[in-house]
């Protein structure tokens, strides 16, 4: 016992010893993307560091963050000054929120940098992605402070219509569009009718259904995992406001359309369209991705990426699907921060980051390599020059959209020839809505959000599913939310948002001349 | 005569003190039968989804009695091949080491805890329970393990932060209070022992009920521990324990749970690579057996280690 205890600690003395003394001439930059499904990734990167060796003047090193560990992963990073990690993702949907670490210094300026090694990165990629993540630093100042990814840069909701079925019942895509949302019962009715008791046609993520319905849209900097106000789009022009509420933030669930849009849930849910377990926070996931696998639906919700109809996924679902938009794609602050990577100001190596960043992000030979492999390995080309993934491409899937500009990437054979550009065209179609760059912050009212959220996610799944009957608990939930402070919240973000479109407005003029 | 009816009187009486009736005995045996049943049904349950089919699960969820039974679950951890065995013997490594390793430190701090000689017993005791109250907090531990232990993508890195625990050495110091006389010890210092022979030979043989239990505790924390891994481990995967590998896999799905409207179709995309439901309870499987294994064998000394406490009182 005594010998191969000693033998066990010698060993982990000498594989720590290893792992310090890989020291070599050019220095290691580090970068943690978000999640990755990589178990091998040598290969690729022996490639990568032969190739950047001159043109960047280090040797990278990759942290394959999964999607459960990443923002754990991150902050820890970042929270403790972690020089090990010099480059890191960040975005502003979840709990890594952009906005908040640029604020607090934890992230590298990046305007010298780019002004010195940007003009390859300036040229491939839209000017508004740039203004996107230059957002204000510790000291009150507006400076870059990520590498913005180029993917799909507008949101777009849509219906997602099992057509084969829906055919069977007799029905077109016209008649689910012209019926609406409010109108669809006869068609759920029909379906329950034909497929038997056990079958649920309505198979929706319930938040997004909401937004979907009422056309809102989310705040940036509004509570994470509850949203808690609401912005609404006239869903014939994205770039305008709803002309019922104007330019203002509003609670997202005392308007009339809210009540109006959990009345009807109610009806579907009552009336058996809608699996109970949708409502259910820790079932909703997977019962919605094990239906849509099977084609066991007959509208569902599903938020949109150009080409997702040609994608695997829905290819193998084995029945013929159509995705109704709800509006045009529009641009809002959220999607423009979809995915970044930012340089973690406790970074040594901020210039040789930089500027793997901005080659990563412009040379499509780098691109290639490190998303999609190495060519024979991962990945071969057929007749047309379309990427066909091998085997080896199991042991060595990153997040595409979560390393930086998608456009560089040859097009693959599921996707057929052509797909980038008509990708880039179909995104840079996507327009504004009238707050883009908005980003609500939420610090002077933390107390509250932490309140309001508690409330929320009590109610607000249940709400939207159709669970609960909104006649009673929809006064409820309201009062509860008054008590939480909702008045405050509400009247902080308008205000920021008021001083936010008269800088805008400001700054307009002034370009105008006027 | 007399006798005999005063005897056949007493004897029911006195075998009453010690018996239950044949209700109470029925009522104990349902109560705990039902208690056995409370810990067991999970198990079994995990045991029948991880033999259930894909398709059974996607048409009626989980149940006692699938529509259809399978072995994909366990083909396809076979096939994560390598992964799964190297996680699984790492688990074994760093249960085994870890286990040893903090039960040694344990004994040895609590030891000259109990002596009522050691003149820095107050000392020693305020610094190890003053830890149990007072924790550094996640970050400035993690920069401590990290940046000045250099526990980093290493062994070392997933037993060293568990290694002592205050609890632990408050548990074998109250233990060694009630199990060993102090005379026991002068005596063998006037026998001439050494105070390791004395610690060894005479304390040790004592104590190992107590030891046992510890072991059993460590061995449990080192078993179950996946968060280090989480914290410490970024680019070394082939050091992970079976635990984090499936807490991966649990986690990547809640993720996209949580946050599939924002990443649409991406969530989408991500959830098909998931693995499957009957897959996790696979690896619940491979993770639960082991540790139920070795529950029997500790069981000995923590009833004995029970016992020996209420037998001094």
């Amino acid at each position: 016992m005594k010998r191969f205890l000693s033998l066990i600690l010698s060993l982990a003395l000498i594989l720590s010893l290893c792992a310090a003394a890989q020291a070599d001439d050019l220095p290691t930059i580090t970068i943690m993307f978000h999640g990755s499904n990589v178990s091998d990734d040598a290969a690729v990167l022996e490639k990568v560091n032969e190739y950047i060796a001159d043109k960047v003047g280090a040797k990278l090193e990759v942290i394959w963050g999964t999607w459960g560990d990443f923002d754990e992963k991150a902050t820890n990073a970042l929270a403790t000054g972690d020089s090990e990690v010099d480059m890191l993702f960040t975005c502003s949907w979840s709990a890594d929120e952009f906005n908040t670490y640029a604020k607090n210094g934890f992230f590298e300026p990046l305007d010298e940098y780019m002004d010195q090694f940007g003009a390859d990165l300036k040229a491939a990629l839209p000017e508004a992605l740039i203004q996107a993540a230059t957002v204000e630093g510790p000291d009150g100042e507006k400076h870059i402070y990520a590498v913005n990814g180029f993917k799909d840069t507008a949101t777009q909701n849509t219906w997602d219509i099992n057509v084969t079925l829906l055919g069977e019942l007799g029905y077109t895509v016209e008649d689910v569009q012209k019926l609406g949302f409010y109108g669809w019962g006869e068609i759920f009715a029909k379906a329950k009718e034909v497929k038997g008791d056990s079958f649920y046609p309505f198979l929706i993520e319930p938040a997004v259904a909401e937004r979907m319905v009422t056309n809102s849209i989310i705040i940036t900097g509004d509570s994470g995992s509850v949203n808690l106000l609401s912005y609404y789009l006239d869903p014939a022009d994205v770039t305008k406001a709803d002309a019922k509420y104007g330019d203002v933030i509003l609670n997202k669930f005392a308007t009339d359309e809210f009540a109006a849009f959990t009345k009807q849930m109610r009806e579907y849910y009552l009336a058996g369209y809608i699996d109970p377990a949708l409502a259910v926070a820790e079932t909703s996931n997977d019962t919605r991705s094990n239906a849509q696998k099977t084609g066991s639906y007959l509208i569902g919700t599903q938020s949109y990426a150009y080409g997702y109809e040609y994608s695997a996924e829905v290819l193998s679902r084995g029945i013929e699907v159509q995705f109704l938009p709800c509006t045009d794609p529009y641009v809002d602050t959220t999607v423009s921060q979809g995915a970044m990577v930012a340089v973690s100001s406790a970074s040594q190596h901020p210039e040789e980051s930089f500027k793997f960043l901005a080659l990563l992000n412009s040379d499509p030979a780098l691109m290639t390599l490190l998303n999609y492999g190495v060519e024979g390995v991962h990945y071969t080309l057929d007749d047309d020059g379309l990427v066909v993934f091998t085997d080896a491409r199991a042991s060595y899937s990153p997040w595409t959209n979560g390393m930086g500009n998608v456009t560089l990437l040859p097009d693959t054979q599921a996707e057929g020839k052509g797909f980038r550009e008509a990708f880039k065209a179909y995104y840079a179609s996507g327009k504004a809505v009238p707050i883009l760059g908005y980003i609500f912050n939420n610090e002077p009212v933390s107390n509250e959000m932490a309140a309001l959220t508690n409330v929320a996610a009590q109610y607000s799944l249940a709400l939207c599913s159709g669970a609960v009957d909104p006649e009673t608990e929809l006064p409820k939930f309201l009062k509860a939310l008054d008590d939480a402070g909702m008045a405050a919240y509400l009247a902080e973000a308008n205000a920021q948002l008021d001083a936010y479109l008269a800088e805008a407005n400001a700054q307009l003029d002034a370009f105008l001349g006027r | 005569m007399s006798t005999l009816a005063g005897k056949k009187k007493i004897r029911p009486s006195t075998a009453s003190l010690n018996r239950f009736g044949p209700g109470a005995q029925a009522g104990f045996h349902l109560a705990l039968g039902l208690f056995a049943l409370l810990c067991i049904i999970p198990f079994v349950f995990v045991v029948i989804i991880s033999f259930t089919s894909e398709d059974s699960i996607r048409q009626i969820g989980y149940s006692f009695q699938p529509l259809g039974w399978s072995l994909q679950a366990y083909r396809y951890t076979f096939q994560l091949g390598d992964q799964l065995w190297r996680s699984y013997l790492n688990s074994f490594l760093i249960t085994a080491v870890g286990t040893a390793l903090s039960v040694l430190m344990c004994f040895l701090y609590a030891y000259p805890l109990f002596r009522k000689d050691y003149g820095h017993r107050s000392f020693f005791n305020f610094l190890s329970f003053f830890t149990m109250i007072f924790g550094g907090g996640l970050v400035p531990t993690f920069v401590i393990c990290k940046s000045v232990l250099g526990l980093s993508d290493n062994y070392a890195a997933l037993i060293v932060p568990m290694l002592f625990s205050p609890f632990h050495v408050i548990v074998m110091r109250t233990f060694f209070q009630t199990s060993v006389p102090m005379e026991l010890i002068e005596a063998s210092r006037i026998d001439g022992s050494g105070e390791y022979g004395t610690l060894f030979r005479i304390v040790f043989p004592i104590v190992t009920p107590g030891i046992a239990t510890i072991a059993l505790l460590v061995a449990l924390g080192y078993w179950n521990e996946w968060f280090l891994s989480l914290l410490y481990i970024n680019k070394n995967m082939d050091i992970i324990p079976l635990q984090y590998l499936l807490m991966r896999m649990q986690r990547n799905a809640d993720f996209l749970a949580k946050n599939s409207a924002m990443l649409g179709a991406d969530a989408a995309r991500a959830a098909a690579q998931l693995p499957s439901q009957t897959l996790k309870m696979a690896l619940v499987v491979f993770i639960v057996v082991p540790i139920a294994c070795a529950y029997p064998f500790f069981q000995r000394y923590v009833v004995a280690g029970l016992t020996v406490g209420s037998v001094k009182g």
